[in-house]
């Protein structure tokens, strides 16, 4: 509980500092697609939003479950370790990766009914947007899963403790930033018009 | 109900986890009425800018992060929410 009550405090961020400029230098690649789909977007207002009637946003609601939960499942990672419960802190961030499984069949199905449906890249610029930002953004939840599992694994062979676990924190930083992302995406092609 | 067993089983995280997830239906909920309007998409951007900035905050922990490394996930919401309300209010 302590972890709670005692936010991270200090002039740097949890986990190691080269993920966070990892993760800036993501965020920076991500604000642009979405500066460009909003700017594109002014001139083609009629296409985008015909375009966007066409998207699964029930899916899309479900895929933000999906990523807000596994998010929170692995800010309990965290605070399980700090507090030296280092098989909790496995069993929550395999919890966090199930939802990420989750959220990659939902979009996997989203995606197929897209290519029966013979959505191409070529097909129009919505579609352009929609299908490059959304893969772009797909297989950032999978490399998230891949440093999440071997977080996971070390975790279950008992190398992190409350005294050392700045991997786990690293590995949490990545996986939250994959979220956020996702938090400007759905509103921004599934919803606003 | 003691106040220590009420903050055990509403942890700050879990208080913020539920947030987020009622912005999030809040915001299908808008997209599936077919609500539009200049003021239904500053709500809803609004919505997603604030559920950035409890990300970042309470999960990322960055709330309690002094200095440079505060900064640059509000940053990243405010520059490119500026630019999306810009250019979905009509420029």
């Amino acid at each position: 509980m302590q972890a709670q009550a005692v936010p991270w405090q200090g002039r740097y961020p949890p986990g190691d500092l080269a993920i966070w400029i990892f993760i800036l230098a993501e965020l920076g690649a991500f604000a642009a697609f979405f500066g460009a789909y909003a700017i594109t977007r002014m001139n083609h207002v009629a296409l985008f939003n015909e375009y966007q009637q066409t998207l699964n946003s029930t899916a899309a609601l479900f895929n933000t479950f999906a990523l807000l939960t596994s998010s929170y499942f692995v800010v309990r990672a965290v605070a399980a370790i700090r507090e030296d419960d280092g098989l909790s802190c496995k069993r929550w961030i395999w919890a966090a990766i199930a939802m990420g499984g989750v959220f990659l069949l939902i979009k996997g199905f989203e995606y197929a009914h897209h290519i029966e449906a013979g959505v191409r890249l070529s097909s129009n610029t919505f579609y352009m947007f929609y299908l490059s930002l959304t893969f772009f953004h797909f297989m950032h939840v999978i490399m998230g899963m891949v440093i999440l599992a071997a977080v996971a694994f070390k975790a279950g062979r008992g190398g992190y403790s409350a005294a050392e676990h700045t991997g786990v924190e690293t590995g949490a930083s990545y996986w939250h930033m994959v979220d956020l992302v996702w938090l400007i995406l759905f509103p921004l092609v599934y919803v606003m018009r | 109900m003691t106040n220590t067993q009420t903050n055990r089983w509403l942890r700050p995280c879990t208080a913020v986890y539920l947030l987020l997830m009622a912005l999030t239906l809040t915001t299908w909920a808008i997209g599936t009425a077919g609500l539009s309007g200049s003021n239904i998409t500053l709500l809803v951007l609004a919505f997603a800018l604030i559920k950035g900035w409890l990300v970042g905050d309470f999960f990322m922990g960055l709330r309690g992060v002094r200095g440079f490394w505060r900064w640059p996930v509000i940053l990243w919401l405010a520059i490119p929410g500026g630019l999306i309300a810009y250019a979905f209010t009509g420029g």
